[in-house]
């Protein structure tokens, strides 16, 4: 992530517009494959109600599932926008059709997502992180829709077989998840690691609404990171 | 109850999750082979298209059986086709929880009371499925415009999406291993522990230039992270 204004000038022009050509043709697979698997499902997704209401008549009266919605709505509703615009910038277009597709974004997503990346070395933000990205995201929703299936057609015994020990384990999963990723960013700059967590800290333990403080997190840490980034730029140029 | 969960578990609730489960796999299926055809252009070797895949895979494992565990007390609640059917697409089973309770609160009843009739259920599922369709219906319409204000930030400043990338990444863990970490004394053993292995790991790696420890390096920092968690509360 630190400054390296010579990499820029120096790349290739030629190449350089050979992959912004193929990232377009890539963008424009992913926006035509990410709507089109978006619309059927929200298709399906309608399928079960209907089928209760006006198959099986047990319809419990619109007034109801109006009340329903809106108690959702006041409940969550305001994720719906927040939460791909707060994730964009780090899953791409191709990562958001797919995370907001199969869920568990921030617990198993994104994590991997970075990891892929990181694995091979390259820069977040950029082309090969994007594609190295989606191959992160890509198979874990295809192991987790696996495992779920798994453990669902299994039932409880896969799970009634796991020693307690295992099963107390998971309940760290989640700092264990959130801490690694952390780390993973901020081994290389940790002055940025440390001014994230700070934030981190000071807007949980602010007294802003719930469901929003994750995107203050967000919005704060990359203005401040874009502040110090120019210092940096301002200071290398002259 | 008994007869509400007979219905929610009869055939044609499994026929429509056994589709969802389908479109998740094509989904996840047709982006790896369009990330396989454009991995060349952006100068992504063979080799790192395997490796990227394999740390997919290698990471993922914990973070599914985690998802797994929790899901199973939605079953007793919604039978397990539409459990798989809600699990399997965006939702977490907090979301679901709290959205089949606001729907039968709707209806008037509660959640595996006696009263819990058919209509109940339908009442929770119409909850569930439109509410979960908020974040289906958002980026369906709005990622594009997304794409559009991402290129024009890059051509007004090339570094910029480098450093907005990080920075919400970041950010967004930052928060999250702080809301986590301050829950328990354990919970912040564990954040602190995965954190460590996870930058000893990647020293190591780059130092000595093994590339396939940081394949595994979220696995290892995770795994390390809740077990030493666990072992604490033993204490």
């Amino acid at each position: 992530m630190s400054a390296n204004p010579e990499k820029v000038v120096t790349e290739n022009v030629t190449t350089e517009a050979a992959m912004d050509s193929a990232m377009d043709t890539f963008h424009n697979r992913a926006h035509f494959w990410g709507r089109t698997t978006l619309w059927v499902l929200m298709v399906m997704c309608l399928l079960p109600p209907l089928y209760l209401s006006f198959v099986l008549d047990a319809h419990p009266g619109w007034g109801v599932i109006g009340g329903g919605l809106l108690g959702y709505a006041a409940f969550v509703g305001i994720m719906w926008v927040l939460e791909p615009i707060t994730y964009y910038p780090t899953l791409g277009v191709a990562g958001t059709y797919l995370a907001f597709l199969t869920g568990n974004i921030a617990n198993m997503c994104l994590p991997c997502s970075s990891a892929a990346q990181k694995a091979i070395g390259a820069e977040s933000g950029s082309r090969k992180a994007e594609i190295a990205g989606v191959f992160g995201i890509a198979i874990a929703s295809l192991v987790n829709i696996c495992i779920i299936v798994l453990i669902i057609l299994g039932g409880t015994y896969i799970l009634s077989i796991l020693p307690p020990s295992v099963e107390g384990a998971f309940n760290f999963i989640l700092p264990a998840i959130f801490g690694a990723v952390l780390g993973q960013f901020a081994y290389k700059t940790p002055t940025y690691g440390v001014l994230a967590m700070a934030i981190g800290m000071g807007v949980f333990l602010s007294p802003i609404f719930g469901l929003i403080k994750i995107v203050v997190c967000v919005a704060l840490t990359i203005t401040l990171i874009m502040l110090i980034e120019k210092q940096k730029d301002k200071k290398s140029n002259s | 109850m008994g007869d509400v969960l007979q219905i929610a578990n009869s055939a044609p609730f499994w026929i429509i999750a056994f589709i969802v489960v389908g479109i998740v796999m094509f989904q996840a299926i047709i982006f790896l082979r369009i990330a396989k055809k454009s991995a060349p252009d952006v100068g992504m070797t063979q080799n790192e298209v395997k490796t990227a895949i394999r740390t997919g895979f290698i990471s993922s494992i914990g973070p599914s059986f985690a998802i797994a565990i929790v899901l199973v007390s939605l079953i007793a609640l919604l039978g397990s086709p539409l459990t798989l059917m809600r699990i399997g697409i965006i939702g977490s089973a907090a979301t679901e929880s709290g959205a089949a309770t606001i729907g039968a609160d709707a209806f008037g009843t509660e959640l595996g009371g006696d009263d819990f009739s058919a209509q109940a259920l339908a009442a929770v599922v119409w909850t569930m499925c439109l509410g979960g369709m908020g974040w289906l219906l958002f980026t369906a319409l709005f990622t594009k415009r997304l794409g559009k204000t991402q290129k024009k930030i890059e051509k007004t400043n090339p570094k910029a999406m480098t450093v907005i990338s990080s920075a919400a990444m970041l950010g967004a863990f930052g928060y999250l291993a702080s809301e986590q970490m301050i829950s328990s004394v354990n919970h912040t053993i564990a954040g602190a522990i995965a954190l460590a292995a996870m930058v000893i790991i990647m020293i190591i790696a780059d130092k000595q230039k093994i590339a396939w420890l940081k394949e595994w390096a979220l696995g290892i920092s995770m795994a390390l992270g809740m077990t030493i968690g666990y072992l604490t509360t033993m204490m």
